[in-house]
């Protein structure tokens, strides 16, 4: 990096999702400059490249100074959902071939005699097996038979692949014989990718770390090809600085990292909200609080907690969205990784609402997607939806929306709505649209239980974050019947997630199975771990430009007997007896909090043991965290009034309209509408907005925390 | 549901209630799903037990003071039909006595249990006073004492060897532990720390359901949440009822058999009359087996629920999990049978006989709603047991629900590596077994050419060796099935191929284990589980040509089977187009479970 710095510096936030990119700009001199964008695939850069020549336009500034590019991808989720990976083969461990294809056993619908795995990445006739075997100690049961991996690796060839998978059994415990099947492949097939189960999750468990290898060695040509065109666009552009990429756990990692582990890369976007969120309630004094993202198809919800995120061990990607899969599994391929934990609904603004046999109203989890949407954009949508039921009520401006981008049909909405649903049910309309909002509700409600209550959360300890288009328009609805107080939307709601990259920090981890007893492991044993961890995550921080390496120990605990694991959390250093004491203490803690009990003098054990490395990027500093100081786009709507209907108690009132920077630091008694380029946050009667100095509209329900009886039962006549 | 259609949508639903409103009912009826699967979720992450976890072999639910079910979690669908039968138990030894606080707990199959491991908590709940409603827990413990450790034995020919029989009794009164029952249970069970464990997790998902219905009340009041609990279950009635009147009115009969009655090797007849009569079912289990000597016996109330899954699979909609699915559905057993036994009746392996009662039933709906019904899969899992001491002479017990895979569908193969639909069980990792039990895998996966022939063919056979490594020898205890009658396939498909189970195979000493049966295996020996193949549906001469290249490609079928199953020849890489059939292969004239080929190379010295 050059020392003299003639222009300001700056780093640039960029979420690339599948329609829009978002992007934020933030520059050493505090300036901040936002843009959202059509996505340019498969040429993604293009969208970035523009999107962050205008924003530095914005600020007077351009191109060529210092920069940091920061951002978050759907390359890998779409890779995976879409089958667009490479051709792959898998060589494995003699008598385990079918390891892949039998899975777990679970499906995730239950009396459906007609259901199907999801498709395979790799078919069984790409399967091929080696003769070794390593115990779960790592002492070599049956030692690597060259041979046998000459004849695989000649086969690996004969098939045609672009990438291989290696994952041998207990290969968690001793990676040498992977290793040893690497290296030949290296020689004899110099030009395929190769993916080491033991390198990319050396975790016990060999489906889960197969598929996970599997996903890997799939995705990573394309997620390179991606990369390479990535860097060098922006180089042509001399935007030239590091290249950061949201992992799923979510922390960075640089574009070399990601080239090598593109797994990691899964949900990124989801869980740049994620992070949004925790550094916006941080901001904020919040210590706990829920993120809320609604789009057009399905609502996102997650939990911060003493502000820290949520991991999940389980994450599947590639299956169908529903809240029970959380429960059952098996509907896509396992991530051993831990990945933020975010539960989703298929509940979203296009959302279809329709009657079913028994004379019921549901809503999703089909959708009218982006085409053809809603019946209200009059795009050919003859179903109602969400947002239909939206415009009837008058939430959404019964003219346009998206800055005037997109109009609306009022009158298609009130039809659909009137001749499909309030009709056949015999209601009125607006009882029927007010249905279809409530019901969505009930089902994104379904998310955020998942995240909180179903962990043993009282979710009234919580803010509610709302974001995503359709996010503000649904949370303070949600937020009541739930019984939470406060709800949060963020400056630019739609552009958050991007907003969330600026915020983070580089991530790298290591772990190692060991499966003990805690008691009776010895403590020069868990140091000797715990520094082999430490050095491992230390050379993969020092190759980073980064200020203030910390580190910290994850412990992923049970009580003997379990099948099921808590993670637990403490300060990197050496252990003592003391130290360990207090780690049994925490688990024991966090057991109760999430289970109702603990089992006080049960033996503990140790299942894995990780060291996680972060290190703030190296410009951060410079620019601070720019979530605190984002602008709202520019976009404001005229201030004016319509009817708004609230439900059967209030029925229709006049509302007003009003842009957020009309808020102040007082509150503003609802009923009353924000309305924005992205987004509208509706606030009920009984409830008051107010702007936080930062940006942030901040509504505060009834009395502080509205009781869950006051807020919903006049419903029910 | 991604059934194929068989028939047109209704033309106009039957509505709710006129007192109902729409919104209000979709609303309770979320709010209900939501809570019953959150005290799955309690369960499940609180359960000590890998059975509860792994395998979902437990319930929760919301019962009405009827005991009639509102709603029940998403879990082991078998377990959705026995909880009425548990509640009308407590009912009947307590009524009167019950108060806020108390906990029921019971598990004895004749007062309202189903078999020892399956513990049932009942906890009534009060408003403003008077009684409200039932939450309800029932989970299969890992062990309840009796003679086999696992209390799985299929070999008992008393309910008295199979464990500790629980009466309705409270294990919590007004909040207080019984410290009596407890002490006593505590002392009667081999691992009584997984058994508190699991408790304890039971426990905590009743809270979740009292704390969660606590809320709903508050929010919907009372009597709204009463009213609109019983239009939840009409409502699923009128769904499942409209769907029945679908189905052509009939007498289907379909007969199958267990091949063991856990103690000798002899046919045990399921015989099943099924009348579809305008919107109702009544299946009539006259003429099955008396009950037998060994522990397949089931209780009616296992019976109704095994009727119900294979009833709820061939509806063409989803309904909610509710009692309302119960009404239209009648089922009856003769007292004393192998389907309703009495005293002192053995049942703790009922579940094979649960397979087959699923398996009459589909065989039956095959003939009224030929689209819409699979032909027969592996026909249960395969459950075995090994237990003893490792080299640390620590004590272990291992217990594995083995399989399986499906039969071939009306417009698609068969999936191997599936569970069982009633089951939905997860398999346990080679790599945590190993760690955790002095037992080694060999080998895991499928074998080629099991999968019964047909236009679909069956899922193959799963088979798992495994090598005991301990220090001295241990008990194995099996319990397999399919031997003799074999899956059976549909619409001209050929049965699956038959399991088998051999200790020491491919060596001079291999020898075939009968299907049912506990031994002892020495440090160093292998045992082979490998379960049967499902069955094909139709001719396997209408086989798409380039399906069988493609299953020889992927070494799921020889070319030896595909030449004389299928009349296909391909060679051994399947690369090659496939060629012309032979005019008359051998398939649909042959009842081979297939050439065998397949099984040469894994042994089957006695198939």
């Amino acid at each position: 990096m050059p020392a003299t710095i003639t222009a300001p510096s700056y780093r640039v936030g960029v979420d690339i999702g599948g329609t829009f990119t978002d992007v934020v700009v933030a520059t050493s001199d505090g300036g901040r400059g936002v843009r959202k964008l059509l996505s340019t695939p498969p040429d993604f850069g293009r969208a970035v490249i523009a999107g962050v020549r205008a924003a530095l336009a914005d600020l007077g500034a351009e191109a060529g100074a210092r920069s940091e590019v920061v951002h978050a991808t759907t390359v890998v989720t779409n890779a995976i959902l879409e089958r667009k990976g490479a051709r792959c083969a898998v060589i494995t461990t003699e008598g385990f071939r079918d390891v892949l294809e039998i899975g777990r056993l679970r499906m995730p619908e239950l009396f459906n005699l007609f259901y199907d795995k999801p498709p395979k990445l790799v078919p069984r006739r790409r399967v091929f097996e080696v003769r070794e075997r390593m115990d779960h100690h790592g002492e070599v049961l049956v030692p690597l038979d060259q041979d046998s991996v000459e004849a695989a690796v000649e086969a690996v060839l004969a098939a045609g692949v672009d990438a291989v998978a290696v994952c041998l059994i207990n290969s968690y415990a001793n990676p040498a014989h992977e290793r040893a099947v690497a290296e030949t492949l290296a020689i004899r097939a110099p030009g395929l990718d190769v993916s080491v189960s033991s390198e990319i999750l050396p975790r016990i468990g060999e489906y889960e770390r197969t598929s996970t290898t599997v996903l890997n060695a799939y995705v990573r040509p394309a997620v390179r090809r991606y990369l390479d065109a990535m860097v060098a666009q922006l180089k042509a552009q001399d935007i030239d600085g590091p290249l950061y990429i949201m992992q799923c756990s979510g922390g960075l990692t640089s574009a070399e990292r990601a080239a090598r582990e593109p797994v990691t890369l899964v949900e990124s976007g989801p869980a740049a909200g994620v992070l949004a969120g925790r550094e916006l309630a941080q901001a904020l004094g919040y210590a706990n609080a829920l993120t809320f993202d609604m789009g057009g198809t399905t609502a996102k919800a997650a939990i911060i907690e003493a502000g820290a995120l949520a991991l999940s061990g389980e994450y599947e990607v590639g299956g169908r969205i529903a809240a029970h899969t959380r429960l059952t599994g098996g509907g896509g391929f396992p991530i051993g990784f831990p990945v933020v934990d975010v539960a989703e609904v298929g509940a979203g603004g296009g959302s279809l609402a329709w009657i079913d046999a028994g004379g019921g109203l549901r809503v999703g989890p089909h959708s009218a997607g982006a085409q053809p949407g809603p019946a209200c954009y009059a795009q050919g949508g003859e179903a109602p939806t969400v947002t239909d039921a939206n415009v009837v009520l008058g939430y959404l401006n019964p003219e346009a929306i998206a800055g005037g981008e997109i109009a609306i049909r009022r009158d298609l909405a009130e039809r659909v709505v009137m001749e499909q649903v309030a009709r056949p049910l015999g209601i009125e309309p607006l009882a029927a649209a007010h249905g279809i909002h409530l019901i969505a509700n009930s089902a994104m409600m379904g998310a955020i239980r998942a995240v909180s209550t179903q962990r043993g959360r009282d979710v009234r300890d919580f803010v509610l974050i709302a974001f995503g288009g359709s996010g503000p328009v649904h949370a303070v609805g949600l937020a009541r019947a739930m019984g939470i107080g406060t709800v949060v939307v963020p400056a630019a709601p739609g552009l958050f997630s991007a907003v969330g990259l600026l915020a983070t920090d580089l991530e790298f981890q290591q772990s190692r199975v060991l499966y003990a007893d805690l008691g009776e492991l010895g403590l020069d044993e868990l140091n000797a771990v715990l520094g082999e961890l430490h050095d491992e995550v230390w050379r993969m921080a020092a190759r980073e430009e980064g200020q203030g390496v910390g580190y910290e120990i994850a412990a992923e605990l049970r009580y003997w007997g379990q099948s099921y694991e808590l993670t637990v959390t403490a300060p990197f250093g050496p252990q003592s007896d003391e130290t360990v004491a207090e780690l049994i203490a925490r688990f024991e803690r966090q057991h109760e909090r999430t289970y109702g009990h603990r089992a006080m003098g049960e033996r503990v054990i140790l299942v894995a043991l990780r060291v996680i490395a972060r290190l703030r990027p190296a410009m951060a500093a410079g620019t601070a965290r720019a979530v605190a100081g984002t602008p709202a786009a520019a976009w404001t709507t005229e201030s004016g009034e319509r009817r708004v209907y609230f439900g059967p108690e209030t029925g229709s009132l006049a509302t007003p309209v009003i842009a957020r920077a009309e808020l102040s630091a007082e509150a503003h008694w609802g009923p009353l509408l924000i309305e924005e380029y992205d987004s509208v946050t509706v606030v009920p009667p009984e409830c008051s907005a107010c702007l936080h100095p930062a940006g942030h509209i901040i509504v505060t329900l009834g009395a502080g925390s509205a009781a869950p009886a006051s807020a919903t039962q006049g419903r029910l006549e | 549901m991604s059934a194929p259609a068989l028939w047109p949508l209704a033309s106009a639903p039957e509505g709710l209630a006129s007192d109902i409103d729409p919104v209000a009912f979709e609303l309770i009826n979320n709010a209900m799903t939501f809570l019953v699967n959150e005290m799955a979720l309690t369960l499940v992450r609180a359960s000590y037990s890998g059975i509860l976890r792994d395998n979902m072999d437990f319930a929760t639910g919301v019962a009405d003071l009827d005991g009639q079910m509102v709603a029940q979690g998403l879990s082991l669908p078998l377990q959705f039909g026995p909880m009425p039968d548990a509640i009308a138990a407590v009912k009947a030894r307590w009524q009167g006595q019950m108060e806020p606080g108390d906990v029921f707990v019971l598990n004895d199959p004749f007062e309202g249990g189903t078999h020892l491991p399956d513990v049932f908590f009942i906890k009534p709940l009060f408003h403003e006073g008077a009684s409200f409603c039932f939450v309800c827990v029932s989970g299969h413990q890992v062990d309840i004492g009796g003679r086999v450790a696992g209390s799985n034995a299929c070999d008992s020919t008393e309910v008295y060897a199979e464990g500790l029989r629980i009466p309705p009794l409270k294990l919590y009164e007004r909040g207080a532990p019984n410290q009596t029952l407890f002490a006593l249970l505590e002392k009667n069970v081999r691992v009584p720390v997984k058994l508190m464990g699991d408790f304890r997790a039971q426990v905590a998902s009743l809270s979740a359901g009292e704390a969660g219905l606590a809320d709903l009340i508050q929010r919907f009041g009372a009597a709204t949440l009463r009213r609109y609990w019983a239009e939840l279950m009409d409502y699923t009635e009128r769904l499942t009822r409209q769907e029945i009147a679908r189905l052509p009115d009939g007498v289907y009969r379909f007969r199958d058999n267990l091949d063991s009655d856990g103690i000798e090797v002899r046919p045990v007849p399921i015989e099943l009359a099924l009348t579809i009569s305008g919107d109702g079912i009544v299946a009539d289990y006259t003429g099955s087996s008396p009950q037998v000597k060994g522990a397949l016996n089931s209780t009616l109330s296992m019976t109704k629920a095994a009727t119900y899954f294979a009833v709820r699979t061939v509806l063409g909609v989803d309904v909610p999990n509710n009692g309302g699915f119960f009404r239209p559905v009648e089922v009856i057993a003769e007292r004393g049978s192998v389907l309703d036994c009495v005293l002192p009746a053995a049942s703790a392996a009922r579940g094979m006989t649960m397979f087959r009662v699923v398996d009459a039933v589909l065989g039956a709906l095959a003939q009224a709603a030929p689209g819409r019904v699979p032909a027969a899969g592996e026909g249960g899992p395969t459950l075995f047991s090994f237990g003893g001491y490792d080299k640390a002479r620590e004590p272990f017990v291992f217990v594995e629900i083995f399989g399986g895979s499906w039969g071939g569908r009306p417009d698609r193969d068969g999936i191997e590596g599936i569970s069982h639909p009633v089951l939905n069980q997860r398999n346990i990792p080679v790599e945590v077994i190993e760690v955790e039990n002095p037992l080694r895998v060999r080998r895991y996966g499928f074998v080629p050419d099991t999968g019964g022939a047909g236009k679909f063919r069956g899922g193959l056979s799963l088979m798992r060796d495994f090598e005991f490594v301990g220090a001295e020898p241990a008990q194995l205890q099996m319990r397999a099935d399919r031997r003799v009658t074999r899956p059976y396939g549909l619409a001209g498909g050929q049965a699956g191929s038959p399991s088998c189970n051999l200790m020491a195979p491919g060596t001079e000493k291999e020898r075939e284990l009968p299907a049912m049966v506990t031994t002892t295996i020495a440090p160093g020996e292998t045992v082979r589980f490998m379960t049967a193949g499902g069955g094909g549906w139709g001719d396997p001469r209408e086989r798409d040509p380039q399906a069988v290249a493609e299953d020889v490609a992927d070494g799921k079928m020889t070319p030896a089977h595909a030449r004389a199953q299928y009349g296909i020849v391909v060679d051994a890489g399947g690369a090659t187009a496939p060629r012309k059939r032979d005019s008359h292969p051998r398939a649909g004239a042959d009842d081979e479970p297939g050439d065998g080929q397949g099984l040469q190379h894994i042994g089957r010295k006695q198939i």
